[in-house]
């Protein structure tokens, strides 16, 4: 039945008859993230091309895309699909993790809506929506489940991937290899870099209220400083930027321990606009960013590391952990440091604070390193993919899921 | 062309109608889509133990009682009904009390199993914060040892300078 449906969508495309129809769903399309300006970048990138939908779970509104990530949807059409089994629970997030083969698939309602397109995008980082579309792609951040209950990652035609990191996981957890490779779009610039910049070490990271980004560590690290390095350290300020929900304890335990400690000049920045942000990146000089140090699961290193990027756009140096996909944005004392410990983070950074003309050539470095991911360079990758796409449906050949190991 | 368009949108709508009768996804597809997925342990993360050991011990208190459920002893047939439930009832309390002996070993068995699964878990936790104290000692260790390098090296430096100044007499 399906078959049937897809064969007719398909010539009315061949045809000429109408626009080829595209959808984008994403469970938390309804929260501001990464993972979401990702998807939503790519569908502004193809707006004129196709007919797109935008498939989401809670309400959303074009006004909200506008002000979080600077994207003008207004071409595309919204439609806002509820789920029952969330809905009952009245949770804000829609965790698919607690689904299993004891109750019914509860995704299975945007399965039956993927049918009506042409082409169906996945954003999701769930692997239980089933594709019924001609042609169907699965943004794939990072693979944060193993093959479990309802599981259709292998189902889709095209599996995209963020960085050679989420690759290997791909490979690793779901025994499939996915198919193309597109860096995340980083649009944080402020204009050129004024050297020499304030005295600034930022971090700018969730406050996950598992501690996951490891502000505590770095935090320790620079009071650390403070004590062994005072002469070097004089006049520097920590300043840790990031997102937080309310009630956060992690949060509130960071918070007690910058008031314990007054005289060495640390700050918390929480929700912060992104206009201030980008007069923090602006004025700062150095970048830290833990992630991954202490962990005990690959979910818990960064997939990419955008804010690294937005960093290194701005002419921060970055010193960050070594591993996960830092390691594809910093090249070891080339264009910043990867660092294993937090010993080696307080000696790296003594070492560039002793030495302002390493920062300057660094910071440039970092900067230059920076443009291989630019929204500019997102897009076009998009368009060339879409472009193969599209040429590849209107042939008569019809497209192959891809195939598990 | 238009009566081509027409063809296909009137197909369309009709394939429309079909599909909302079915609710099933896999007859909408006509195959089966779901597959079980063994658990591939060895290439879990401590993490992805942690998490199955918990979800195993807290789904296998359900297997602990093993009783059957007796049913009411019954017979359909209508004229040697009693005789064949007098025999049913002795053959089942006859051989009931072995097996219910069995059972109850079982049984006994099931929560003892379970009971060491919560006591190795529990045991292992407590290592393994054991072993975050000690990685945490580890850490400063490795902070002071970087800081002495470079007060090392500070001294060297200085005595460097001093040694040029004095021609190498102290």
């Amino acid at each position: 039945m399906q078959a049937a449906s897809n064969c007719l969508s398909r010539a009315e495309v061949i045809l000429n008859l109408r626009k080829p129809s595209l959808a984008i769903y994403d469970h938390a399309f309804h929260f501001i993230g990464g993972a979401q300006k990702y998807g939503l970048t790519l569908i502004s990138t193809l707006q004129d091309q196709f007919d797109v939908t935008i498939l989401a779970n809670r309400e959303v509104r074009y006004k909200d895309f506008q002000d979080w990530y600077n994207l003008d949807l207004s071409k595309c059409g919204i439609k806002v699909i509820k789920l029952p089994y969330y809905e009952k629970t009245g949770a804000a997030h829609l965790d698919p993790a607690f689904i299993t083969r004891q109750v019914e698939n509860p995704f299975h309602l945007i399965s039956r809506e993927s049918g009506e397109y042409d082409i169906f995008v996945n954003n999701s980082m769930n692997e239980m929506v089933y594709p019924l579309s001609n042609v169907s792609v699965l943004i794939c951040h990072f693979p944060e489940r193993r093959p479990k209950s309802y599981f259709y990652a292998d189902r889709y035609t095209n599996v995209v991937y963020n960085s050679r990191y989420t690759a290997e996981w791909i490979e690793k957890k779901w025994k499939l290899t996915p198919h193309h490779h597109i860096y995340p779009p980083v649009d944080m610039e402020s204009g050129e870099a004024e050297y020499p910049k304030k005295k600034q070490i930022l971090s700018v990271a969730r406050f996950e209220p598992e501690g996951t980004k490891r502000q505590m560590e770095m935090i320790e690290a620079f009071l650390r400083l403070f004590l062994e390095w005072p002469e070097i350290v004089r006049g520097w300020r920590f300043i840790l930027a990031g997102g937080s929900n309310p009630n956060n304890r992690y949060l509130t335990r960071l918070e007690e321990m910058v008031i314990k400690n007054p005289a060495q000049n640390i700050e918390l920045k929480i929700n912060l606009p992104v206009s201030e942000l980008k007069s923090l990146y602006r004025d700062s000089t150095l970048f830290w960013h833990l992630c991954g140090v202490k962990h005990e699961d690959p979910g818990e290193v960064e997939h990419f590391g955008m804010t690294t990027v937005e960093a290194m756009q701005n002419g921060l140096v970055p010193l960050v952990y070594d591993g996960g996909g830092l390691r594809e944005i910093v090249d070891h004392g080339e264009n910043g440091f990867r660092v294993r410990s937090s010993a080696e983070l307080l000696e790296f950074t003594a070492r560039l604070l002793g030495d302002p003309e390493i920062i300057r050539q660094m910071g440039r470095a970092a900067r230059k390193k920076s443009q291989l991911f630019t929204r500019a360079r997102f897009e076009a990758r998009v368009k060339d993919l879409f472009e193969k796409i599209l040429k590849s449906y209107t042939l008569v050949e019809q497209a192959r899921p891809s195939s598990q190991k | 062309m238009e009566d081509l368009a027409r063809e296909i949108q009137r197909l369309r709508a009709e394939l429309e109608k079909k599909k909302e009768e079915i609710q099933d996804l896999r007859k909408l597809v006509n195959k089966e889509i779901d597959r079980d997925f063994p658990p591939d342990l060895d290439a879990f993360s401590e993490k992805e133990l942690d998490t199955f050991i918990r979800e195993l011990i807290s789904s296998s208190k359900d297997f602990t009682e093993t009783k059957p459920d007796l049913k009411p002893i019954k017979s359909h047939r209508k004229t040697i009904g009693k005789p064949v439930v007098l025999l049913k009832r002795i053959l089942l309390e006859t051989t009931f009390d072995n097996l219910e002996l069995f059972l109850d070993k079982q049984m006994q068995f099931n929560r003892q199993s379970i009971d060491l699964g919560r006591a190795l878990f529990l045991r292992l936790r407590v290592e393994k914060e054991r072993m975050e104290k000690v990685e945490e000692r580890i850490i400063a260790c490795e902070e002071n040892l970087v800081i002495l390098k470079s007060k090392l090296e500070d001294l060297r430096a200085g005595l460097e300078e001093i040694k040029g100044r004095t021609g190498g007499h102290f």
